[in-house]
């Protein structure tokens, strides 16, 4: 009952959204306010069902109910509570359920928080939003059903891939899909306001919030699944390149391009065509990326089936939306008129700059990304595009923008002066050439370019602070009214330094981990003691383990530094018993921002083991930042001005130049 | 009936979404000029903005005049823009939708729903399966259940007797020689438990009877020299390891004493009168399923059982492909793999054995005819 | 600045960033690709030695021999032609015989294939794409060749 229960919730969201699609659009264009008036509660219901469905799915999985084909296909009842409930999302029909349940998530979020928008522009967000739910409810139902059943039900699971029985995979996914889809809403505010024609300032204040919390669940999510292949695939890589991590970082380098872009739009109306393009463009690259992972076009670990029906569905409805917001698009966007000036030299200036470069490098991965597959479909060829392209197209394209990072807040809207700018950073230009030297010192010429890359990453870093020190003009005003004058700062400031110094963070990380890691292959046996970097480990031996649905085999690693114990490391080698399928389990040792990390390969009969170690410097920093980022994200949308009601008493809006990230 | 009910009531809850708004006045503002208090408040906020940066002195007062100068005039643009006219409310299209809301949404989702969904499937959450009367209950689930009991009383010999036959019956031989130890091990040795491990053994080793096998039927052999079946397979034993007389005289002893309707008299004839070479070769079945094979066979599910078949054909291609072999052969083969519908390996056989049987006229021209009456002609 | 230079400036921006990406796209297209060869592309084309390259196929059958600290060599075969191949490190879970790899480093001069990286399939349904596609494509030549005799 709670299965068919779960199936007809389902169904029924489905027709709703379709009337969703209709009514409030129609109500919008012609006037109607009883017809807009049904847009919030109809997507708060839509909500409801979909959770419903959700919720019964989840109760499957629970409940090991193997009637459902999906819960058989993809559970075991051995399998530990915490998979059972993330194994729902860990299959090709549950993830889609998911996709589609944070997708009407962000649709009631709009119903219940954006009292201050119009009612016909919301209406006709709430309207495009159920396109978008129609679609995506029509696949989920006709191609990718979790709730058929079985009649004769079988009495155990296949279990799920022991890669995804992770606690990474129970939160990964989410958060991606929370940034992914909630591009959707900037997506659906361009659309709405090309039908309606209205597109201002105004527009782009209400925008930003979405775009900003979008961008902030994407950054989490990205950062997640790094980090899970990074203790989870054993290789110790943090960053492959994959067609599959790339189409969840293009919809990241456009979205961030979107944030910077709005707040000229919303300072100075300028950019208005070229925002709302954005928009449009970050959730088509969003549907991409759905596109290239369901459809089983890229094979990996992603692509749980692989069917061509899925994978046509999936184009169509990529095709149909894309396709038809650039139409709208090309048909409107000329009658928008254009907004304030500015010179070249200027904040506006900088944050076109940033979109220049931040265009051009998601074009970079595009093609990257897309080109084997086009040349595969044309001459039949196979190639495969790794890290070199990247670092060869991505990386000079950064390099350039991460230069200009600390000058852009610093420059004053309309016409700014470089001199000045370049004279505040005096100190932060300063220190980063402090940092490389010293870089250079310590290690020498045997790393060319990991003196420039730390001097580059200090630069943004120190940067992003001499910022927030210019604004309260320390300098000038004394420590203790400078202290008082940072507290005054609008949220959104403390949100730019955040988001800005986060990058320097990462990017330290990034140069640091990759010019001076120590790694070591050799196999050991039992009482052998070897060297990595500073750390001496002795190896004690393998031993058998049994988990709840797996046998392991462990090796004990004591670590010692300078004779003193600082540590063991267990690293295992699981066997998981439903699949018979093997996994790797580093073992990994953090020592302040730095971590050892050990993997087991393969192991002999006399004990010995093959085992792979590294020693990476400072490596915690690449996911740190991306931490300080996202903080700084959440400081922004916190910042009262994005809040900004109906006509609201206009007490303690503060003076502030922009917020960024 | 609850689960009509919970369909009405979702189904209620979707309608009215629609059907109250729709009757509610609510705000009494036009889009115009619910538009036009919006982006006032927005434009009201960035002056106050401005006068807040002027005094923090983070612009000075020249470009405070410019940026609100600016503000002002989004002020009036949005004045401008929004001055259209104030539409009456449309009451044909608010009906339109509220027969859509009542009629066409039940309708659609029920509709859809009965297409798509299975109403009348209840909900078989593991652990109720597995507590529920076993009356009635599909064989896979009550094995779970005795394997779950095992699995809390591994010392349940009686249990172990019990599973063992259904695993053997499931064509899970493997299994069933585990659980047949079990209840040698816990209940004590004796002749049917002895000989069915040692069949079991034989299954899983897919009719070859192995030392292990053997051991077992010669300890049954010992607790009751009359049983057939530890005979029978000895005999095979003995057939499979080319002892062709002491094969011959052990059939023969066992068929004396045997009543001719037991089932396993025809396979033991069969067995003997190849060994005594009175079949002609293509008749016989080289190297083929013993009885135990065919009896499992029979056990088994069709797709287990085509499985099974398509080893046995891949068994003899790869022995004509290797060592050769007759007309009859080959054809058979070819037959086969026809009737299985894998046209082209048929086809790449037929090659292979017009290659074989160059010499052969005769073969050639039943060759031929082969190919036409299955259809391969290329 | 008038407001037409201030465009030109901004366009002009606009061109040398889209110019330089476009080169740099182009360039790295032109020498940063590898491309995938099945073992019989690698004995048919004289791939040069030096040259990267994707090899796909599957593990010979007793073909892997492990030595100290955890180098490995194998063969690939795609069941026409094999080709030895050497690599260092800890391979995939999922690297078994008789299963299918895909691995990328150079072909050296001796004619052994050093590998500097191993891909195994993902999972116990999964064989990598494009080794699924090779052997297709040989299977089906296979099957032509017979029928033609």
């Amino acid at each position: 009952m709670i299965v068919e229960t779960g199936h007809f919730a389902l169904v029924l969201a489905f027709v709703l959204a379709l009337i969703q699609s209709v009514v409030p659009v129609w109500g919008a264009v012609t006037d109607d306010r009883r017809l807009m008036q049904t847009a919030a509660p109809v997507a708060n219901v839509l909500f409801v069902l979909v959770t419903l469905s959700f919720a019964a799915l989840t109760w499957a999985y629970l409940a090991s109910d193997f009637s459902v084909v999906n819960v058989w296909e993809n559970s075991h009842s051995a399998k530990p509570l915490i998979f059972k409930i993330s194994g729902v999302w860990g299959n090709h029909e549950g993830s889609m359920l998911l996709w589609v349940l944070i997708l009407v998530m962000f649709g009631s979020l709009v119903a219940l928080f954006s009292g201050n928008v119009p009612a016909q522009l919301r209406a006709a967000v709430l309207g495009v939003q159920g396109w978008i739910t129609a679609a995506f409810l029509l696949f989920v139902l006709a191609t990718s059903n979790p709730f058929e059943r079985i009649v004769n039900a079988p009495i155990e699971g296949n279990d799920l891939n022991p890669l995804l029985q992770d606690i990474g995979l129970a939160i990964h996914p989410p958060l991606l899909y929370l940034g992914y889809v909630g591009f959707s809403i900037t997506f659906s505010f361009a659309v709405a306001a090309l039908i309606l024609g209205r597109i201002d300032a105004a527009w782009a204040r209400w925008v930003r919030p979405w775009a900003l919390l979008a961008w902030v669940f994407l950054t989490l999510g990205i950062s997640m699944g790094s980090y899970w292949a990074y203790y989870e695939l054993g290789w110790g890589g943090w960053w492959f390149w994959d067609p599959v991590e790339n189409a969840s970082f293009m919809p990241w380098l456009a979205g961030t391009a979107l944030l910077h872009s709005a707040i000229v739009m919303e300072k100075r109306e300028a950019l208005k065509v070229w925002t709302v393009l954005l928009a449009i463009f970050t959730f088509s690259l969003s549907l991409l990326g759905t596109f290239l992972v369901r459809s089983g076009v890229l094979t990996s670990v992603h692509a749980f089936a692989v069917d061509p029906e899925r994978g046509l569905f999936i184009l169509v409805i990529l095709c149909i939306f894309i396709g038809g917001s650039f139409t709208l698009y090309a048909w409107r966007a000329p009658l928008l008129k254009q907004g304030g000036l500015f010179a070249p030299i200027s904040r506006e200036g900088a944050l076109v700059l940033n979109n220049l470069f931040l265009t051009a490098a998601t074009v970079s991965v595009l093609v990257g990304t897309l080109y084997p597959l086009a040349l595969e479909a044309v001459t039949g060829e196979k190639i495969s595009v790794g890290a070199p392209f990247f670092n060869l197209t991505f990386g000079p394209l950064m390099i350039p923008l991460l230069l200009a990072v600390p000058f852009g807040p610093l420059l004053a809207w309309k016409r700014g002066d470089l001199l000045a700018a370049t004279q505040r950073l005096y100190a932060a230009f300063g220190l980063a050439l402090v940092a490389a030297l010293a870089v250079f010192w310590l290690w020498g010429m045997k790393q060319v370019l990991a003196p420039i890359g730390v001097g580059l990453a200090v630069w943004i870093m120190a940067g992003s602070i001499a910022e927030l020190v210019t604004r309260t003009r320390i300098g000038e005003v004394g420590l203790s009214r400078g202290l008082s004058r940072l507290v005054g700062l609008p949220r959104s400031a403390f949100g730019t330094t955040l988001g800005h110094f986060g990058i320097g963070v990462t990017l330290l990380g990034i140069v640091m981990s990759s010019a001076f890691q120590t790694e070591l292959v050799r196999t050991v046996r039992p009482g052998d003691t070897f060297d990595v970097a500073d750390y001496q480990l002795s190896f004690s031996g393998l031993a058998p383990r049994q988990g709840p649905n797996f046998t392991e085999q462990v090796g004990h690693f004591t670590v010692r530094q300078g004779g003193t114990e600082v540590g063991v490391l267990d690293p295992s080698k699981r066997l998981y018993q439903a699949r018979g399928m093997p996994t790797t389990e580093a073992a990994i040792l953090t020592f302040g921002f730095s971590q050892l990390y050990v993997s087991l390969g393969e192991t002999r009969a006399d004990g010995a083991a093959d085992i792979r170690a590294y020693y990476k410097p400072m490596i915690t920093l690449i996911w740190l930042g991306t931490l300080v980022m996202s903080i700084g994200g959440i400081i922004s949308i916190t910042d009262r001005r994005l809040r900004v009601g109906a006509p609201k008493p206009a007490r303690a809006k503060i003076a502030g130049l922009s917020p960024a990230e | 009936m609850t689960l009509w009910i919970l369909f009405a009531l979702m189904t209620g809850l979707a309608a009215l979404s629609i059907l109250v708004p729709l009757r509610r006045g609510g705000d009494p503002l036009t889009a115009a000029s619910a538009n036009r208090a919006a982006d006032e408040a927005v434009y009201m906020a960035q002056l106050d903005e401005i006068d807040r940066d002027l005094q923090r002195g983070l612009v000075d007062a020249a470009q405070a005049d410019a940026a609100r100068t600016e503000i002002a005039r989004r002020l009036l643009a949005a004045h401008r823009q929004n001055k259209g006219e104030t539409r009456t409310v449309g009451t044909r299209a608010a009906k339109f939708v509220q027969l859509l809301a009542s009629l066409l949404l039940p309708a659609a989702a029920l509709g859809l729903y009965l297409w798509l969904g299975s109403p009348h499937q209840p909900d078989q959450p593991l652990e109720a399966r597995l507590q529920s009367d076993p009356q009635g209950q599909p064989v896979d689930v009550l094995v779970a259940r005795v394997e779950r009991h095992l699995a809390a009383n591994p010392q349940d010999g009686q249990g172990w007797e019990v599973l063992a036959p259904v695993y053997m019956s499931l064509g899970r031989p493997q299994d069933a020689a585990q659980a047949y130890a079990n209840a040698i091990r816990l209940n004590g040795a004796s002749e049917p438990r002895e000989s069915s491990y040692g069949e079991a053994l034989v299954v899983a080793a897919e009719g070859l009877v192995t030392a292990e096998a053997r051991a077992a039927f010669d300890r049954a052999v010992k607790l009751d020299p009359a049983a057939p079946k530890p005979r029978f397979f000895l005999a095979l034993a003995l057939g499979q390891e080319g002892k062709r007389e002491e094969a011959i005289a052990a059939w023969r002893s066992l068929l004396e004493g045997a009543d001719p309707r037991a089932i396993w008299v025809p396979a033991a004839e069969q067995e003997l009168a190849q060994l005594e070479g009175r079949l002609p070769a293509s008749l016989q079945p080289p190297r083929g399923p013993a009885a135990a094979d065919v009896e499992a066979a029979a056990a088994l599910s069709e797709g287990d059982r085509n499985d099974m078949i398509r080893s046995m054909v891949d068994g003899l291609k790869t022995r004509l492909e290797t060592e050769g072999g007759s007309a009859e052969d080959w054809l058979r083969l070819i037959r086969a793999q026809a009737v299985m519908g894998d046209k082209d390996a048929a086809r790449a056989s037929a090659a292979g054995a017009r290659e074989a049987l160059q010499d052969d006229a005769a073969a050639l021209d039943a060759l031929n005819r082969a190919e036409a009456d299955n259809g391969l002609g290329s | 600045m008038t407001r037409k230079q201030r465009r030109l400036t901004l366009i002009g921006a606009a061109a040398v960033v889209l110019a330089s990406a476009a080169g740099l796209i182009l360039y790295a297209l032109n020498d940063q690709i590898v491309f995938f060869q099945t073992p019989t592309d690698v004995v048919a084309k004289q791939i040069p030695s030096g040259q990267r390259i994707r090899l796909g196929g599957l593990v010979e059958e007793g073909s892997i021999e492990r030595s100290e600290d955890a180098k490995v060599s194998f063969r690939v075969t795609d069941t026409a032609n094999t080709v030895p191949v050497t690599y260092v490190g800890i391979l995939p879970d999922l690297f078994r015989e008789g299963q299918g790899v895909v691995t990328e480093g150079i072909v050296g001069p001796d004619g052994i294939f050093r590998a500097d990286s191993v891909l195994a399939k993902h999972d116990e349904n999964y064989v990598p794409k494009e080794v699924a596609d090779a052997l297709k494509a040989q299977g089906v030549w296979k099957g032509d060749d017979t029928t033609a005799q």
